[in-house]
This record gives structure tokens, sequence and C-alpha cells, in this order.
């Protein structure tokens, strides 16, 4: 008797331990994996079109309170260098920066949907933040082995009342460490738009990091490469380091 | 002086590891005036060099070197409807240039940021027209093109990450003459606000024929704001100004034009309310409307020089009433399809001006822009026909 009832202890732990989270514990778990509180980073854009040309840009990029501020600053080619952009509230407000003409102009929110630099990622892709928690209602559809991890598919519905930035998007979750590997959009039409595969992943101070990101737009047939040359998440950024004034210098 | 001045400072510019970069920009356009056809265009060099000794220290600075081309001297009467045929002559030449442009240092203390030299100034949030900017003049068909510096010394102190106070000082040979303007930005949710306050004491325009013009005191009160409502971008650009005029044209009378009626002292208000929008498909939109209090409101009532004066650069504009308007689209690998088009509402004349962006390599553009007009041949555009604009830059 003792005997069984010990086994029956045992496996109810088991079953406690073993129970598949939930979609909102999984996008719970994505959000903090893929949001450091503040992160520093240099890194290439390759943009691949459809007809094979290709054009190469480099850039620094800051940003804090686990991406709700970044900014970002190009540093090549010649013809953009200097050009920056702020944006802060996870992208809702953004200024851009043209070092010939020393203006700075804010830009709606409507800018988000723009190319950055022509790529495949919009403003409003390089926004970080709970924006998956926040504008997105998700579903668990199941799991499976891609790459020999085993990872989990999340559909992710947007709130139409929240402006979210896409109808629709699902997520292939790693189990091991909540790391989303792939990411597909859809528009209206149930058409997948644009895929984001994350790869090359490395620990860089206890935060798994992509160290290249290629975006598809399956409609252009075009791709876009995002390379970390460098990155540190114990950068602390100095106050006012989100500010006009800094996204002049 | 100045050249061991140059070399004593080199060796220091060096090991401060300077950065070079610029452009060659070449442009050749063809108009029809007319009923001639003009070639002209420019090649350009710009090259900038910055240095930075410390964190906390930027010296900027760029020449430009250009050499026009073609037609090189225009008869400013070929642009005031009714005198091109009226042989009044009155040249002005296009030399080649050797231009030290933007000089200037920059300090950055903990709480406050010091510029002083020769600078890029760009107030205001307007697009094609600024009212608050009382330092440039822009251009219809490429209103982003750079502007030159300004002799200036500019403070500005942030005052918290989204509010900022601009003060910048336009040095004359006498104190009092220097022109003064202030600004304070805050950001307040999903806008930005902005209040500009100048004053000119003295500002001598250089007027052709007519020689100089001097305003004895200009006040300008104005602001801004930019943000957006309903998905649509949403600026405007405002500002109030008083023009007392020390020796306004009284007496002038040349040939066959008519007596110039004196400008008496001026109080005006100019206007810019724009929006933009960028669609699902990428096409973006962007349109404003301008008014100008100073400008002409009726077209009988033009003089030669109403034309004159706003060729010298008195007013933003030559009537009072204008809309911009501007579609993009990113069409190809690298080719960008746009389109603008500007009206003058008061004597119903424009231009519609279709451009082919292309990046051909990386680093340089070609650009091809045509430019139809329409309008009476006494209106302000209707004047010119059409015209075609071929422009290649490479950046290094």
């Amino acid at each position: 008797m003792k005997t069984k009832l010990l086994i029956f202890i045992l496996l109810s732990i088991s079953a406690v331990f073993s129970q598949t989270p939930t979609a909102v514990d999984i996008v719970d778990r994505v959000t903090n994996v893929m949001s450091p509180e503040n992160t520093y980073s240099k890194g290439t854009q390759t943009i691949i079109t459809s007809s094979g040309k290709e054009r190469v840009f480099e850039f620094e990029s800051w940003s804090a309170g686990k991406g709700e501020s970044s900014l970002t600053r190009y540093t090549k080619p010649a013809a953009i260098r200097g050009q920056a952009f702020l944006m802060l509230n996870n992208a809702d407000d953004i200024w851009s920066y043209f070092p010939r003409t020393k203006r700075v102009r804010k830009l709606a929110s409507h800018a988000k949907k723009q190319k950055m630099q022509g790529s495949d990622f919009t403003y409003e892709d390089m926004g970080g933040g709970d924006v998956f928690q926040t504008k997105f209602t998700p579903t668990l559809l199941g799991e499976e082995t891609r790459d020999g991890d085993l990872v989990w598919q999340v559909e992710l519905i947007g709130i139409p009342d929240l402006e979210p930035p896409y109808p629709k998007i699902i997520l292939w979750v790693r189990q091991s460490d909540y790391f989303p590997v792939t990411l597909d959009y859809f528009n209206e039409s149930g058409y997948n738009t644009k895929s984001l595969v994350l790869s090359d992943i490395e620990m860089i101070e206890n935060y798994p990091t992509a160290m290249t990101m290629v975006m598809t737009d399956n409609k252009e047939r075009s791709s876009t490469t995002m390379r970390n040359l460098e990155i540190t998440y114990a950068w602390e950024p100095p106050k006012g380091f989100f500010s006009e004034r800094n996204l002049k210098k | 002086m100045k050249f061991w001045g140059t070399i004593l400072l080199l060796p220091g510019l060096l090991l401060a590891q300077p950065e070079f970069f610029g452009y060659f920009e070449s442009e050749a356009d063809v108009m029809q005036l007319g009923s001639t056809r003009y070639n002209f265009g420019y090649n350009k060099f710009r090259l900038d060099v910055e240095v930075r000794p410390s964190d906390n220290v930027l010296i900027g600075a760029n020449i430009n070197i250009q050499q026009y081309w073609g037609k090189t001297t225009w008869n400013i009467f070929d642009f005031v409807p009714g005198y091109a045929e009226s042989g009044l002559v009155l040249n002005v030449d296009l030399p080649d240039t050797l231009l030290l442009d933007n000089f200037y240092m920059k300090l950055s203390f903990p709480r406050f940021d010091l510029t002083v030299g020769r600078q890029q100034i760009s107030p205001g949030v307007g697009y094609a027209w600024n009212p608050t900017d009382i330092f440039n003049s822009k251009s219809l068909l490429d209103p982003s093109y750079e502007q030159t510096g300004v002799k200036a010394l500019r403070l500005e102190i942030p005052l918290g990450d989204r509010a900022l106070f601009t003060a910048i000082a336009q040095p004359e040979a006498e104190i009092e003459q220097s022109t003064q303007q202030y600004a304070f930005n805050v950001g307040l949710g999903r806008f930005d606000f902005s209040l500009t306050g100048s004053l000119q004491e003295r500002v001598d325009y250089s007027v052709p024929i007519l020689g100089d013009m001097n305003i004895k005191q200009r006040m300008m009160l104005g602001g801004g704001l930019v943000g957006e409502l309903l998905g649509w971008g949403l600026w405007a650009e405002f500002s109030t100004n008083d023009l007392e005029m020390e020796s306004p044209f009284a007496t002038f009378d040349y040939s066959n034009l008519s007596p110039l009626t004196p400008l008496p002292d001026q109080t005006f208000t100019e206007y810019v309310l724009g929006t933009d929008h960028t669609f699902d498909n990428s096409l973006y939109f962007m349109a404003e409307y301008f008014h100008n209090g100073l400008g002409v409101a009726e077209k009988d009532e033009l003089s030669p020089a109403d034309y004159l004066a706003s060729l010298g650069g008195q007013s933003h504009s030559l009537m009072q009433d204008y809309v911009f308007m501007y579609a993009m689209h990113p069409t190809f690998d690298f080719v960008t399809l746009s389109t603008l088009l500007f009206a003058n509402l008061n004597d119903n004349s424009g231009t519609f001006a279709p451009q082919l962006d292309w990046n051909a390599f990386e680093d340089t553009n070609i650009s091809l822009q045509g430019s139809l007009f329409w309008g009476d041949d006494d209106t302000e555009f209707g004047l010119q026909d059409w015209g075609l604009r071929l422009r290649v830059r490479s950046d290094f």
C-alpha cells in the first residue's frame, strides 16, 4: 500500500513538472528571453534583392527598458553615414536625424511600417518590448522537432483595437530555453508575407542571443540578414541618452 | 597668419584621427522657357572632415567646389512675366566657386551643448516651407537639399529627455545688429511642440536692380507642433512678423517699369499645415498648405518689384497661398518612384514633377526628374514650360 502511494505521489509530481506550459506562459518567457534590460550592439545589415543585388549597411544600436527605448545610428555606407533613429515607447514614437541637414524630424507612427533603409525589416520589427504580450492573443498549436530542437508552435492573433504590427504571427519557440527560432508574419488575407529565422544562437551574458537574423519577404523574394558583430547586455544608458540631444551627436 | 595657424593646427587635427567623407555630384538640366531651350548644370565636390579630439568636442568643416556649365548667365527679367521680351537686362552670373561652408566646433558640457562657427541651422517642422526659418530659403523642386551654413553661436540646453531650449545668435559687425533666435521644444504625449521667437535688428536684402533694402527691425514669434491624428502624421508651423522698414523703395523708376510703391511697415502671418501617411503597400504621401501674409494676394497686383524682392529672399513666397504634395513608392529593387506637385493657388499656376531615383551602386544614386509647368504666361510658374534634370551623386 505504501509502495502504491509512493508511486502515485511520484507520478503526480512528474505530471506537474512535465506539464506543457500555456501559450500565455510561453509568450511571457519568450518576451523575457528576447528583452534583456539594456543592450548595445554593432552589426551589419545585408539586403539581397530578388535579382541578387546586394547592399551592406553597418550600424550601432542601443536599447533600454527591455527594448522600450532604442537608438540606431548607421555608420556605413557613406551615403547614409550618421543617419540615426530614436524610438521610444516600443517604437510608437520615432524621430529621425539627417546629418547633412542637421535636421531632426518626428515621424508619425505609420512610418513604423516603412522599410528600414530599404531592407525587409520595418522600424516596427526593430521595436522590442512586450508587444507579443500586449497586442496579441496567443494559442498553442502544438510541438514538433526543428533542426534537432523540440519547439512549440504558438499562434499570435493581433487584437485589432490595439493596432498590432501584424494581424497574425506564428512563433516557433525552442523548448529548451524559450528562444524563438522562427517567426512567420501573416497579412489580413492569411498570406505568410515575411519570415524571420534566428540562428547562430550563442549564450551572451546569460541571454541566448541570435548572432544572425534573416528576414525573408516571401512576396518580393528578397531577404535581409542582420548579423551581430559585437553585443553586450552589460551596457548602462547614461541619463538622457535616449533624447533628441543624443540623436544628433 | 592664417597659413601658419593652419600649419600649427594640422598636427593636432591629424592626431585626433579625422574622418573624411563627402560626395561628388553632377547635374544636367534642360529647361524650356518660352521659345528658348536652355542647357545648364554643374559639377560639385563636397569634402567634409570631422575631428573628435575628445568625447566632448566635435570639430567639423566642409568645402564645396562647384563648377557650372552651359548657361551660366541668367537675365532675371526672363522670369518676370511680361518682361521677358522687354529688352531689359539684369544678368546674374553663376561663377565657379570654392567655398568653405560649414566650419564649426561643438562643445558638449554635461548640461548643455555649445556650437560655435558656421553651421547648419534648420528650424521648423514644415517640409517645403518653414515660417520660423529666418536663416534659409528652400527650393520647391528639392526642399530637403542641404543648406549653406550660418555663422552663429548656438546654445542648446536639454530640460529633460523631451524638452530643449535653444538660443542662437548670428553676430554682425555691430552687436546690436546681431540676430537672436530663441526656441523651446517640448514633447507631450504623441506631439512635439515648439515656441520660437527671434529678433533681427537690421536685415539687408540685396534686391536685383533695386539695390539694398534695409529692414530696421524684424520681430518674429512663432511655433509649431508635430504628431499624429487618426493614423496620419500632422504638423503645423506658424509665425507672426513685424517688419519695420528703414529705407523702403520709394522713388525707384526704371525705364518702362512701373514706379514702385514704398513698402510700409508690415505685420504679417505665415503658416504651414501638413500631413503624411504611409499606406500598407509602402506608398508614402505628404501634403502641405502654406499661407504667406507678406505675399501678394491677386495676380493683377503683382509688380516686377515683387518678383525681384521675392528672388532676393525677402519673402518665403511671391504670393499668398500654395500647396505642395509629394508621393513616393519603393517600386523596384533600389528604385524609388516619386512625384511632387506644387501650385500657386492665387494665380492658378503650378508644377508637376515626377522623379525616378535609382541606387545604381552602393553609395551612387542617379535621379531623373521631369517638371511640367502649368498656368497662364503671366503667372509665377506658367512662365516656364517644362524642365528635365539628371543628377548623379556618389558618396564616399
